[in-house]
């Protein structure tokens, strides 16, 4: 699940300055599960936008993910109307989402959210950081647990000196990710396994931006090596 | 080998001492500090950007110490610079005549006066470790060839009542594999603690400096309690140092240091003492402590 965080008002008002009509969209998987982009936020965020003298034009969620392409583009010819009435379009979804609208679109483009992390959702209210899409998951070697996405250092060798009753030096509300793998580690008697030492991360898996073409043998995520 | 080496080797009871570089480019007091304690210490430490604060260069600070013959210990983080910039480093501290090469991990860029900065990690203290025996070895991280082999001495840290201690063992196991010749400890307050530890590390068969800060007041300690991770003053210390006026605070803080050394000194190789600020009392402090000769080599 990608975690979003609505925007101040004031930031949105601000990037809509000068537009006065205008259509909104939001995401029916992410951000709606999340209560950020869904139906009652989109209708939430258009009595706003009334409320501080903007013309909403039209305001729709997508049934699928903002960022297919595919269904976003039928959705947008289906309400073109309204599209076309509005000089700008904010969009509740993650940055992903807020792209492929406007690759769709020769209009303005702004995004309601901020796109935060990629997350595991222990309830509706909770939910944390597990993957950085790094590119090349070692999982395998960590019991499952990340700590590329979990340790603040990204460390690959366990933990550094700064944990303390097992909780992280950057934040002592939070787990140590490299005491919790050992731990789960020692549960499975794989204490052997913990003392392999990783290499430094090929950062060639991470290199940005991503792209696949499954119709070519072409690379998932950075370069040849 | 370098001097430290030499000393560790050959089994002798070995002192560091510890110098954090100012902010700025004022190196008088530095300098001042180190010579005040230069015919006590075996070598000095010189801090790399300590709590991530950003500071005077280590690298150039252990050349001026080395220039004035005395034996520096270049302390490396992984936090500021990625593989290329360490490896280059490590080649110019060679270059310059330091040996001596202590790979930690380093703070958070949260926890010093950069927040907003980006941090690197790059490597780890392991692998860091294994980069310096790459180059040793003649080669970088990458399999190239090397014009000109240094040859360092490297070190590494170790936190020796982590809670929980398994996983700080484990690495520091692996940090021997990857070639730490000798550690370092976060400051050690409790002596039983320490024999605890030492018997579990005993396997390593690795010489271990324990760690002493001087005690400067029960605030500090207390301090350190909340603050500093793997550091633990009991609560006999934080009252024994609390009960004495402040004009007498110094005399009782060297009194507790050298106990506190002495208990120790059988257990380990050596000692490694984190005076933040509190150089002058260096001589003193070994001197009560039993541990004190002259080790001046020049």
């Amino acid at each position: 699940m990608i975690i979003t965080a609505q925007k101040e008002l004031d930031e949105i008002l601000h990037m809509l300055e000068g537009y006065e009509r205008i259509f909104l969209i939001g995401c029916g998987i992410c951000a709606a599960t999340w209560s950020t982009g869904g139906e009652k936020e989109v209708r939430q965020m258009a009595a706003w936008l009334t409320e501080a003298g903007k013309e909403c034009t039209g305001a729709i969620v997508t049934e699928e993910a903002t960022c297919d392409m595919r269904t976003t583009r039928l959705l947008l010819k289906r309400n073109r109307e309204a599209v076309e009435a509005a000089e700008a379009l904010l969009v509740l979804s993650c940055g992903a989402g807020v792209q492929t609208v406007a690759s769709l679109l020769d209009l303005p483009v702004y995004p309601a959210l901020d796109t935060l992390f990629l997350a595991r959702l222990q309830s509706m209210r909770v939910c944390d950081e597990r993957c950085r899409l790094c590119g090349s998951c070692m999982l395998a070697e960590t019991a499952a647990i990340c700590p590329i996405a979990l340790c603040p250092k990204g460390l690959m060798n366990g933990p550094c000196g700064g944990y303390e009753d097992g909780k992280c030096e950057v934040n002592r509300e939070r787990d140590c990710a490299w005491v919790a793998i050992y731990e789960r580690m020692e549960r499975f008697g794989q204490r052997s396994q913990f003392m392999t030492i990783h290499a430094p991360k090929d950062w060639r898996d991470d290199i940005h931006p991503g792209w696949v073409d499954k119709r070519r043998s072409a690379q998932s995520k950075g370069v040849a090596k | 080998m370098s001097r430290l080496a030499d000393a560790i080797v050959a089994g002798e009871f070995v002192v560091t001492a510890e110098l954090g570089p100012p902010k700025g480019t004022d190196v008088a007091h530095l300098l001042e500090m180190a010579e005040l304690m230069r015919d006590h210490v075996d070598a000095i430490n010189v801090t790399d950007q300590q709590s991530s604060v950003m500071m005077l260069g280590s690298l150039t600070v252990c050349h001026l110490l080395h220039q004035r013959g005395i034996e520096p210990v270049f302390q490396v983080t992984c936090r500021d610079r990625n593989r290329i910039a360490l490896q280059s480093d490590l080649l110019s501290a060679a270059v310059l005549g330091v040996e001596n090469v202590l790979c930690l991990t380093g703070d958070y860029v949260t926890l010093g006066d950069h927040p907003d900065a980006k941090p690197v990690f790059d490597l780890d203290s392991v692998t860091l470790l294994q980069a310096v025996a790459a180059l040793q070895e003649g080669h970088d991280l990458a399999g190239k060839p090397l014009q000109g082999t240094p040859t360092f001495f490297p070190g590494a840290v170790v936190s020796p009542v982590a809670r929980p201690l398994g996983p700080q063992i484990a690495k520091m196991e692996k940090k021997v594999l990857a070639g730490a010749r000798f550690f370092q400890t976060q400051a050690v307050y409790d002596p039983a603690a320490f024999e605890s530890f030492i018997r579990q590390v005993e396997y390593l068969q690795v010489p271990i400096l324990v760690g002493i800060i001087l005690l400067k007041s029960a605030g500090m300690a207390r301090f350190m309690n909340r603050n500093v991770a793997g550091v633990t003053v009991p609560d006999a210390l934080i009252e024994e140092i609390g009960r004495v006026p402040p004009p007498e605070r110094p005399a009782k803080s060297v009194e507790i240091g050298a106990r506190l050394i002495r208990e120790m000194k059988d257990m380990c190789q050596g000692v490694h003492i984190m005076t933040l600020g509190w150089e002058k009392y260096v001589p003193q402090l070994l001197d009560q402590a039993d541990v004190e000769r002259n080790r001046r080599t020049d």
